[in-house]
């Protein structure tokens, strides 16, 4: 009853969250009341607001929406093909083999940037996952453990791109590994949203199918399910859906985690309630969170901290208050 | 093994000139607040700062230089640096570290008898240090700072005439061109500035750049209290600057900026008014070449008081000024 | 029809793993509408026999046919509608709610949601099952015996023509075993055929229609002229010292000392 009615809090509140964010930033121009005026008369600020919100506000929410969707939707996804509660597009090394590719073709241009940054991502995920994978069988802490070298490997690998192709190199890697959400804009919007939208499509149209994975290979082949078809399918859209969550927006680190168990508080692991509501959610609490940091400082400070300071938090808070069946 | 006979070797040697001073001795405080005293006047110095470097080639010791910034083989300003010195044109001139990474043994194996590093890197001047090697550490924040580090350089390397004339020089260019727009009268122009890693990166109020807007008769538009601060997009566009200009951007041109389209209404956009500083060398805003970037800036905002200003004579003016012949061939 | 004769034919099958083989030419028919149980030794190769049989392992020579179907030629939907699996062990990750697995047993059937209808025979078959009451509970939280009425639910929720169950009753307490035994009785004598693997003999001859044994990677059924309970023929499946004890007009097996 209590959870139904979370459940269609969550499916409603992305329509008034992404219209309030028009109406926060930290212009003493469009404020509140100016643009409300603007409904009302002409005034010598009218093409400033107009700008304001068009031009900066609304590709920067558009983009953090479909940023945080994406990493929550392949995060919950990637949980149930590997039937590993502990990990997402960071932990498995797919952010940042796709954040790698994507500042490797920016520096030397030999890739489109999502392209690169797709196939690096790739990359990443199969080299974890062979390098996890021992007898046909894949063991959740050997996953995480082979995920956590991958990401280091690319991580340096990106430092090294950074340290050879930018003079400024500190800068820049800090906005790759910490996110960075304050260049949106339309360009970025448009480069990424069709890729996001395949990704997160196909996900969604398989999402029931995710809990037949996830219940074992076994289980999935004997009731007509082929789960390395299946797998490879989700697994790729995962990949194209963050990967180019990561090109425009950096390393957004453990989001993608965090949001699928947060969601799983509301809906229990049914991948076919969670999924859509990941996308949601996920989307909307990145909004929420990047709200909050636009707000409250008058300079730019990297989304991922503000996802670990708010998130993380919230997350232990509802880790501590619920109880969904990790314990047995 | 060699490094502890190293540091024992060199702090033995140190402690005699302090038990009888001589008269040649040197002394001054770095941007640390800690005293240095030389025997003598430094003739084997490792400068690890590109800007210092310039300063101290201004100051025609470069004989006295026996280690360099890394930085300066790998940046935009090795062709100057390869006309001012043969040996950093044949790259002999070694280079053991630069503002991040410092390599003390070759440091130590080099045999300074000074060490000129950002104040900032605390840790690689306490292994400096530790090998009994003076450090001059440096830290600009503002236009005096760099007149005191020109002082400093001039007394260490026993060039202090040199020195004082060329800050003369410089104080007195500042002051040609302040009377010359008038500085009291005017309207003042609303100037951001963009570095080089992105449009919303920019200078606060407590930086070098925003006193070289303020010296040419401008205020900046970003009024955080900061050296380096990321802004979000929206105070740009409230801001409404009347001018746009970059930092040397080897990635964007002004026409690249002047096609944003979310910034198309603000005045710098509208009346084309974004320009990019020349050269990192010649603009270079903490050395005595700063006079260069503030008359640059004073033409963009103000062409009409500035229009006998030249800026390819003044070029040659100050380079000759500064580097001596030299500066000469720099102009080429 | 050949379907009506057998369900499952097994022609010259081996089967190796790693190199040290494990089924060695294996010839057998397993009856439709029957309950076969497969019987041997720890180690005889029960489980990886029903486990090529099920398609989970591929075989490297012989022909396996289901209902008249070269298994070989079967995609994992068409074995769906054919054979349902029954795993020994099974570890689930997340918590799903007993419903959510059960419904998982209708994906051959569902394109890529379910129905009403695959809902329905969810709640049918957990009725049948008798795990009705457990629907909301999640998974992960039940006994074993719980967990294993809860597949074979989902089994029943899949609705294939053969079930394959691999020890369908090493979970569970002794009630618990005689309640799978009779469903499974009840399930043949409405048409389905099982074939099931024991640990355990004496559960196979109480509740069996026909057995089948596993020893030096072969299969055999009993001979026409003996009995599967003989004594003497169970000695030569099981080693060490064995006795059979009549009852109910088969026989109980047990270990016999000195």
């Amino acid at each position: 009853m209590n959870r139904r009615i979370i459940h269609l809090v969550f499916y409603i509140l992305p329509l008034p969250v992404i219209l309030a964010s028009l109406f926060i930033g930290p212009s003493h121009t469009a404020t509140l009341g100016s643009i409300m005026d603007l409904f009302l008369k002409n005034s010598d600020d009218s093409d400033l607001i107009k700008s304001i919100i068009f031009d900066v506000r609304l590709p920067r929410i558009l983009l953090s929406f479909l940023v945080g969707g994406s990493l929550a939707i392949s995060g919950c996804s990637i949980q149930a093909i590997f039937r590993n509660p502990l990990t997402d597009s960071y932990i498995l090394g797919l952010s940042s083999g796709a954040a790698f590719g994507a500042a490797l073709a920016l520096a030397y241009a030999f890739l489109p940037v999502q392209l690169s940054a797709f196939i690096f991502g790739l990359m990443a995920v199969a080299l974890s996952y062979f390098t996890a994978r021992k007898n046909k069988n894949v063991s959740i802490v050997s996953l995480i453990l082979s995920g956590i070298i991958v990401s280091g490997i690319f991580t340096a690998l990106l430092t090294i791109v950074q340290f050879f192709s930018d003079p400024f190199k500190l800068q820049s890697i800090v906005h790759w590994t910490m996110g960075n959400l304050h260049n949106a804009n339309w360009v970025k919007l448009r480069s990424s949203v069709i890729p996001i939208t395949i990704g997160v499509f196909v996900i969604f149209v398989y999402r029931w199918r995710l809990n037949v994975l996830a219940l074992g290979d076994d289980e999935a082949k004997t009731v007509g399910i082929n789960p390395e078809r299946d797998k490879i399918i989700i697994l790729i859209a995962a990949t194209l859906a963050s990967s180019s969550a990561v090109a425009v927006a950096g390393i957004i680190g453990l989001y993608g985690l965090m949001v699928p168990h947060m969601i799983r508080m509301v809906t229990g692991p049914d991948n076919q309630k969670s999924i859509p509501l990941n996308f949601l959610f996920g989307g909307t609490f990145l909004l929420i969170i990047d709200d909050f940091s636009r707000t409250i400082s008058s300079f730019e400070i990297p989304i991922g901290v503000f996802t670990m300071l708010l998130g993380a938090p919230f997350f232990i808070y509802l880790m501590k208050k619920t109880n969904i069946g990790w314990n047995s | 093994m060699l490094l502890s006979f190293s540091s024992a070797f060199t702090s033995c040697r140190q402690s005699v000139p302090n038990s009888t001073k001589s008269s040649s001795s040197v002394n001054v405080t770095d941007f640390r607040g800690v005293e240095i005293t030389l025997p003598n006047p430094a003739k084997r110095i490792v400068c690890l700062i590109e800007s210092a470097l310039s300063g101290i080639y201004m100051l025609q010791a470069e004989n006295q230089i026996i280690g360099i910034s890394s930085g300066v083989y790998n940046e935009s300003t090795f062709a100057q640096y390869a006309v001012l010195d043969e040996r950093i044109k044949n790259k002999t001139l070694p280079a053991p570290g630069n503002w991040d990474f410092v390599n003390i043994e070759s440091i130590v194996a080099l045999r300074p008898d000074l060490v000129i590093i950002w104040a900032s890197q605390t840790e690689s001047i306490e292994s400096i240090e530790k090998h009994g090697i003076p450090v001059y550490g440096v830290f600009l924040k503002s236009v005096n700072d760099v007149y005191k580090e020109i002082h400093d350089f001039g007394i260490l390397t026993g060039r202090s005439q040199r020195a004082d004339s060329l800050t003369n020089y410089t104080r007195n260019e500042i002051n040609q061109l302040r009377s010359t727009i008038n500085i009291e009268e005017i309207e003042k122009k609303n100037i951001y500035f963009m570095w080089t890693q992105g449009l919303l990166e920019t200078a606060g109020t407590t930086s070098t750049v925003n006193e070289l807007i303020e010296l040419a008769g401008a205020k900046n538009s970003c009024t955080t209290s900061q050296e380096h601060v990321v802004i979000n997009k929206e105070r740009l566009l409230d801001w409404n600057p009347d001018i746009i200009v970059m930092w040397y951007n080897p990635l964007k041109s002004p026409e690249d900026i002047a096609k944003l389209s979310e910034i198309q209404h603000i005045n710098a956009i509208k009346f084309n008014q974004v320009y990019e500083l020349p050269s990192v060398f010649l603009c270079d805003l903490w050395t005595l070449k700063f006079p260069y970037a503030v008359k640059q800036l004073a033409k963009w905002c103000y062409p009409a008081s500035t229009e006998g200003l030249n800026m390819n004579t003044e070029k040659q003016k100050m380079l000759v000024k500064l580097y001596g012949e030299k500066g000469e061939k720099l102009t080429k | 029809m050949e379907q009506l004769n057998n369900a499952i034919t097994v022609s010259n099958l081996s089967f190796s793993y790693n190199g040290s083989v494990i089924l060695n030419d294996l010839n057998i028919d397993i009856k439709p509408g029957k309950l076969t149980f497969i019987l041997g030794q720890n180690g005889s190769g029960k489980s990886t026999f029903l486990k090529v049989i099920a398609g989970l392992l591929v075989s490297q020579k012989g022909v396996i046919k289901i209902l008249g179907n070269a298994s070989d030629n079967l995609n994992f939907t068409d074995r769906s509608k054919l054979t349902g699996f029954l795993n020994q062990h099974h570890k689930a990750i997340f918590p799903f709610s007993v419903e959510d697995v059960v419904l998982t047993g209708r994906a051959g059937f569902i394109r890529y949601v379910p129905k009403e209808a695959d809902k329905t025979a969810s709640y049918n078959a957990m009725s049948k099952a008798g795990v009705l009451h457990l629907r909301n509970r999640n998974y992960t939280e039940l006994s074993g015996g719980e967990q294993q009425m809860v597949m074979i639910a989902r089994l029943l929720a899949q609705n294939p023509q053969i079930l394959l169950l691999d020890e369908p009753t090493t979970h569970l307490d002794i009630s618990n075993q005689s309640h799978v035994l009779s469903l499974l009785k009840q399930l043949v004598s409405e048409g389905m055929t099982i074939v099931a693997v024991m640990h355990d003999p004496n559960l196979a001859f109480l509740y069996g229609d026909d057995f089948l044994f596993m020893k030096n990677r072969k299969i055999i059924r009993a001979d026409e002229s003996m009995q599967a309970w003989d004594t003497d023929f169970l000695k030569t499946i099981y080693e060490g010292n064995i006795q059979s004890i009549p009852f109910n007009g088969r026989a109980l097996l047990v270990p016999y000392l000195n």
